[in-house]
């Protein structure tokens, strides 16, 4: 078992990490080198600070407030909540210190992995209920369930790690800083395991990794595309 | 389907995937938020009346054919092979697409749907199943490019006859003739539509403004752009391009035609000359004192429907509202208005295709609009648009007379 653990662990988020960056700079090129439009296709009126207004467009979704109010707001706390896991989980690394290093709290104590978790949710029956469930496509669900698992794992690594006192019932902070994180940031192949409390707990983290390592390889082709997509796009709208 | 057209289609497929159509394709997380921004699905609810659904017909090509996804995992994308029934489902998706491009400013990434049915009508060209009516309009309108020079004396004789009709509207002549024809050195050349009515009106207001102006031979509607054709659509206001070159025009007026308009003004790259709107031009006649109109001619309610290719496509948007100021004191607003406002749903070729039946329901929405302002004229500045309205006046008894903004600017010049 230590071995699939140390699969999981080690080789297959290198090749995750090297697969999604590949992924999406293959991607990204395939779109620059392909021919420019041949005219403007911005709508009017047209304005001197497009660029600007574009990059709002981008990053507040003014026409989803309007529209759907309720989406909007799910919508920013899943974005406010992936901010604050990403930043949390550089965090580990214990040449990074945004949280004291002794904190047994991962960065937002909980709260990122709540505001990235229950968003899904309401994105997922979005989907089930019509009219969106008439235009999505089965990728569409599993990305979300995807990111939904990977939420609910995180969540459970992170509050019992932050929430029950180190009596070597879980996996600390500390020992994932300085027995996974330390390692996977020299990219060294050897394995968490050793050095790190092994139990029940371990698979779930196990789990959690080999989620996120899919998720990873799966993003170049899926549509979290958008992510990369959404300035150029309010761009060609706006100027 | 043979497998020789399904290779060409796909190879015409991988043309058309220019920067935008690829972030287009890959960007939509299909949300669901531009499905009632179309006036098609808000009139007529049906999936595929919505502007995602009728992108997806032309995404999921694209994902079977220049996806890696799309390629080893069709299912997940429901990717699907390029074949006559799939063809059936592009066609009745492009041509019901009016490409007034409101869902654009709905959708968060600001995808043109209009953009993406450009490649399902092209895809249906290369396969020879665009509209034969549409086709046949655009192949007139070219041959008549080719041919004007043997129909120039009678084209003369015709438009010398409006001179009665026109002098009724404007009792000084403006220039050496009525209706003026290759006039170097021209101030304006205004490019007409086949019809008269396009013609007298505008006559009328330039003569009235002293304008130095010529009659272009050709007429401003571009068919080749309705049938999504982009070399029919090049070559009918290439023609335009090269007559205002010949004569040295300054400006080159398009007449009451929003996609003529866009076309000319938006879509065929930097010109030597400056191209107008023919309302943007009345603007200037006003604004500048060299019209005056008198207000009493126009009485009720009055309000005004934005062609979609000259407001939100093309920029016209206040123009038409300052003109209408000097006609009326008793003018309303639509809800929505401006770049929100709904398309008549007679645009895209429907209007020429006939498709009547499809114009009524899908644009019930539009006459609710209408309904709602309680006006009794509307006002609007596109042949296509004019026509839509005029049926959907009749059909959904909106209560309202449907006027060209020309003619009711021509019909209160007030006389010197």
């Amino acid at each position: 078992m230590d071995k699939i653990y140390h699969l999981i662990m080690v080789p297959m988020v290198y090749l995750a990490v090297a697969w999604c960056i590949i992924g999406v700079a293959y991607r990204v090129v395939r779109m620059l080198r392909a021919p420019k439009p041949a005219h403007s296709l911005a709508l009017f009126p047209r304005r001197i600070d497009g660029h600007v207004k574009a990059l709002v467009e981008a990053f507040t979704w003014p026409t989803i407030l309007r529209k759907q109010p309720v989406f909007w707001a799910f919508l920013v706390a899943f974005h406010v909540g992936l901010i604050i896991i990403l930043f949390g989980h550089v965090d580990l690394f214990p040449q990074v210190n945004i949280c004291p290093a002794d904190s047994r709290h991962m960065l937002g104590a909980g709260l990122g992995g709540l505001l990235f978790t229950a968003p899904l949710l309401y994105f997922l029956q979005r989907r089930f209920k019509e009219p969106v469930r008439l235009i999505s496509v089965p990728a569409d669900y599993y990305l979300l369930l995807l990111m939904f698992l990977i939420g609910l794992t995180g969540i459970s690594i992170s509050w019992t790690n932050s929430w029950n006192p180190p009596i070597g019932f879980v996996i600390t902070k500390a020992e994932l800083a300085t027995h996974y994180f330390d390692k996977l940031a020299h990219l060294s192949l050897a394995s968490p395991i050793e050095g790190m409390l092994v139990n029940s707990h371990t698979i779930v983290v196990a789990l959690h990794v080999l989620l996120a390592n899919l998720f990873l390889m799966l993003l170049p082709f899926s549509k979290v595309m958008h992510a990369f997509l959404a300035v150029p796009l309010n761009r060609l709208r706006r100027v | 389907m043979d497998a020789a057209t399904q290779k060409k289609l796909i190879g015409e497929l991988g043309k058309k995937l220019n920067r935008a159509v690829r972030m287009y394709m890959d960007g939509c997380t299909r949300c669901g938020l531009c499905v009632d921004s179309c006036h098609a699905y808000v009139s007529d609810p049906k999936i595929e009346h919505s502007p995602v659904a009728r992108a997806q017909n032309i995404r999921r090509l694209y994902e079977r054919y220049f996806t890696l996804n799309g390629t080893f995992a069709p299912g997940l994308e429901e990717a699907v092979e390029l074949d006559d029934a799939w063809m059936k489902k592009v066609y009745e998706t492009a041509y019901t697409c009016t490409g007034c491009r409101r869902c654009m400013t709905v959708c968060p990434f600001g995808i043109d749907t209009q953009q993406i049915q450009g490649i399902a009508k092209q895809l249906l060209n290369v396969a020879g199943e665009a509209p034969m009516v549409l086709n046949m309009l655009a192949d007139m309108s070219v041959a008549k490019g080719q041919t004007y020079r043997s129909t120039k004396d009678n084209f003369a004789t015709a438009v010398g006859n409006l001179g009665g009709e026109i002098i009724e509207k404007w009792r000084s002549e403006g220039g050496d003739a009525v209706v003026p024809l290759d006039v170097e050195d021209c101030d304006v050349l205004y490019v007409a539509l086949a019809g008269k009515h396009s013609i007298i009106s505008a006559a009328a207001i330039m003569n009235a403004a002293g304008e130095k102006w010529s009659l272009s031979y050709f007429e401003a509607v571009n068919f080749g752009a309705f049938v999504g054709n982009p070399e029919k659509t090049r070559i009918i206001s290439q023609r335009i391009i090269d007559e205002a070159q010949r004569l040295n025009a300054k400006k080159v007026v398009i007449c009451e035609c929003g996609t003529a308009f866009r076309v000319m003004k938006h879509m065929m790259g930097t010109l030597p000359f400056e191209v107008l709107s023919v309302v943007e031009l009345m603007h200037q006649y006003v604004r500048d004192g060299r019209i005056t109109l008198d207000k009493s001619k126009l009485e009720g309610k009055v309000t005004y429907h934005d062609p979609c290719q000259l407001a939100r496509n093309g920029g016209v948007f206040d123009e038409p509202r300052h003109v209408l100021q000097q006609l009326t004191d008793n003018f309303v607003d639509t809800t929505p208005t401006r770049e929100h406002n709904w398309c008549c749903g007679g645009g895209g070729g429907l209007v020429a295709m006939g498709e009547k039946d499809f114009r009524m329901s899908s644009a019930k929405v539009k006459a609710d609009q209408v309904k709602a302002t309680g006006a009794t004229v509307l006002v609007t500045s596109c042949e296509n648009c004019h026509t839509q309205l005029h049926d959907l006046n009749a059909h959904h008894d909106m209560g309202v007379r449907v006027e060209y903004l020309t003619e009711l600017v021509a019909d209160a010049l007030i006389q010197p």
